[in-house]
């Protein structure tokens, strides 16, 4: 447990467990949360489209085989994935050197990849041009994103009542 | 395709890095009026992950001045400047560490330290090689690194890393000095040396 290099996907439903994406930068780090059952996974994405290559060494690598090998991962550890709340970071656009914009393109391939599933993004800081590091505490479900010399922002809190405890109150009320 | 490459390839490459680097050395001392070293050059022929570690820790903070190649091979020399290194630089050019200067003066280094590399590369193997204009920019090791390579390499490639270390006599002030090209240029530079072949 802990860094999930690139192309690499782990999945923990351990409390306090840290699943980290260390210096993103073109890349994505894909977390997907099922707080019910208490799995937690998340994937370091490469690039965008596996165009045929086989990478089972490597499921987390392109985006088009990256979220439905996550999503089986957790599955097989419990989750369900209509519970499941997905956040992004990363796909940033380092340097302007004239080239295709791999970190767009994958943000893009990411959210094609969710939608085929029917998972909902709930929060992303993608773009730009820094690097990111994701960290995703188990248990509590936080995830924060940390630029190069800033503070981590919290850009998911699990610890936020459960959307369907607050409809379900808004129906009583 | 995965290019392998064989030990007298590797070797071959390495000795190319070893007096490109040595070049760069030689200039860096000139313009800072100090003492070089240089350690023998390392070359790795490794998946990107991989190839990211062994530049160092993917979220530390560098400095990473990028020099892109134009000419005859393409490919990026590339300086990675811990933060401590890239303010000893800019206290010996006499200048102010992260002010608009201070990186020019930065960017400046990445183009002497490119066009000395890159001239004794181009004089090696008789290819025409020049330096674009440097970008600059500080940020996560593993950020800066990770994008460059995606940008010269096919996914499956593995990504051939050239890597020296430059540093500064009694000054704490280490530069690693990066060549990464493109699986394409690897083959244009042992092309000219005979040894293309199993590559």
């Amino acid at each position: 447990m802990g860094t999930v290099r690139m192309g690499e996907i782990q999945v923990s439903k351990h409390a306090g467990d840290e699943l980290v994406a260390r210096g993103l930068g073109s890349c994505i780090g894909l977390a997907l949360i099922d707080r019910l059952s208490g799995v937690a996974g998340l994937a370091h994405v490469v690039l965008p489209e596996s165009n045929g290559v086989e990478a089972s060494d490597e499921p987390g690598k392109f985006a088009d085989l990256a979220v439905p090998a996550l999503v089986a991962r957790m599955q097989k550890s419990g989750a369900v994935v209509r519970r499941c709340d997905a956040v992004i970071a990363g796909g940033a656009k380092m340097f302007d050197l004239g080239e295709m914009d791999i970190g767009a393109r994958n943000a893009a391939a990411v959210k094609t990849g969710l939608a085929r599933v029917g998972m909902t993004l709930r929060a992303a800081e993608t773009g730009g041009n820094r690097g990111r590091t994701l960290r995703l505490t188990v248990g509590e479900f936080v995830v924060t994103v940390k630029e190069a010399g800033e503070e981590p922002v919290v850009l998911f809190d699990g610890t936020a009542p459960k959307r369907f405890a607050r409809r379900t109150a808004e129906v009583a009320a | 395709v995965t290019p392998r490459y064989t030990e007298l390839q590797l070797d071959a490459l390495r000795e190319l890095a070893n007096i490109a680097s040595g070049n760069a050395a030689t200039a860096l001392s000139q313009m800072l009026g100090r003492e070089v070293g240089l350690n023998v050059p390392r070359v790795h022929a490794l998946p990107l992950a991989d190839a990211v570690d062994a530049c160092g820790t993917p979220d530390d903070d560098v400095t990473g001045v990028v020099i892109p190649l134009d000419g005859d091979i393409a490919g990026v020399v590339l300086l990675l400047i811990e933060p401590r290194g890239a303010e000893t630089l800019c206290r010996l050019l006499g200048v102010e560490a992260w002010s608009e200067i201070g990186e020019s003066a930065l960017r400046e280094i990445g183009n002497i330290l490119g066009t000395s590399c890159l001239n004794a590369l181009a004089s090696m193997t008789g290819l025409h090689l020049e330096p674009c204009p440097p970008h600059l920019t500080t940020d996560m090791l593993g950020a800066i690194v990770s994008s460059l390579a995606l940008t010269q390499t096919a996914s499956t490639e593995l990504v051939l890393v050239l890597d020296s270390e430059l540093e500064v006599a009694d000054e704490p002030c280490s530069i690693s000095f990066v060549l990464l090209p493109t699986a394409g240029g690897v083959t244009d530079l042992l092309t000219p040396l005979g040894l293309a072949e199993a590559a």
